[in-house]
């Protein structure tokens, strides 16, 4: 069951950080020069939206 | 495909290869396989450094690929994540960040080795890695602006009464969650990236078996689905290369950025 609830609660990660890459790629292809920037921001991004899976992956073992 | 019927009995068999067992010891106090392979790959990464001091001493330019390699990567560490993100107070910072950069980095990239348990595949070294980093940046936190002043520096401000204490709390409940999922991201996608491994190797050992009973047309369609296991494993093992890398880099900006965040200015 927790496995379940696991893999529900990660659909939204996964379409939070599928909408991060969506963001940095468009804007890479935009502006190039600023590549470097953009992506030490989509990172942080996505691990900021990986945390709330995480939390999820812990919630699942302990329960 | 009566292989498929054997795979999770091996499965279990590579999972419980993952928990913790004493080498050396007792179960209380001893020197598990992980922390023997933390052993290992620090030495190897002491040597690593060692030797490039010491060519790097015996010419102003830098000659060769070793030398060029190991700075490309120092380059990168204190450009692209203490530079960009501390700002004017980098170089205070910057032996600390580059310490556990080079120490997940190693421990990560032994762990591409078959059969080893690298310390970060352990829940212990990566929690004990988040501790340090969490106690790091709340000790910036605290020396800038006293302990009162750096838990009430976490209370927004422009934000009408009752709302700002709410987030206050929030503020400080996802400080301590910190804590935790530095340690828990770092653990899981090492974690999972070798039971992955592990599962394809399994795979491609299972269908090559078939030449045990004999040279037949079977063993050889065996032979063929092995292969094309095989170069999933490829696959993976590429993939995996790659997250060594950006979990080490993760960690590490994560650090990076709360030290900044512990540290900026009203």
């Amino acid at each position: 069951m927790g496995v379940i609830g696991y893999g529900i609660g990660v659909i939204g990660a996964g379409l939070g950080i599928g909408i991060a890459a969506y963001g940095a790629t468009t804007s890479m292809a935009r502006q190039p020069e600023v590549q470097g920037r953009l992506f030490t921001v989509f990172i942080l991004a996505s691990a900021f939206v990986e945390a709330l899976a995480l939390i999820g992956f812990v919630v699942s073992l302990l329960g | 495909m009566e292989e498929f019927d054997k795979l999770p009995a091996k499965v279990n068999e590579l999972v419980n290869s993952f928990i913790s067992e004493p080498i050396i010891g007792t179960d209380r106090f001893g020197i598990t396989q992980y922390s023997l392979a933390m052993f290992i790959a620090v030495a190897i990464l002491v040597i690593i450094l060692l030797i490039f001091r010491k060519k790097q001493a015996a010419s102003i330019v830098p000659k060769g690929r070793f030398v060029n390699g190991v700075e490309y990567v120092i380059e990168f560490a204190r450009k692209d994540l203490v530079q960009d993100m501390l700002g004017s107070t980098w170089r205070k910072h910057f032996p600390f960040i580059a310490t556990i950069f080079f120490f997940i980095l190693i421990n990560n990239l032994m762990g591409l080795i078959p059969g080893f348990h690298p310390g970060t595949g352990t829940m212990g070294v990566t929690f004990a890695l988040a501790l340090i980093s969490f106690i790091y940046f709340i000790y910036v936190g605290v020396k800038k602006d006293g302990g009162m002043g750096y838990l009430m520096s976490l209370k927004p401000k422009g934000v009408p009464f009752p709302m700002n204490w709410l987030v206050w709390v929030i503020e400080i409940f996802s400080t301590f969650l910190r804590l935790i999922t530095l340690a828990v991201r770092l653990f899981c996608n090492m974690f999972a990236g070798h039971i992955v491994m592990g599962t394809f190797a399994i795979l491609a050992s299972l269908f090559i078996e078939r030449f045990a009973q004999g040279v037949t047309l079977e063993a050889f369609t065996g032979a063929g689905i092995s292969l094309l296991w095989l170069l999933v494993l490829i696959a993976i093992y590429a993939v995996e290369m790659l997250v060594a890398a950006i979990q080490a880099y993760v960690f590490s900006l994560l650090s990076a950025v709360y030290i900044q965040l512990a540290e900026e200015d009203e």
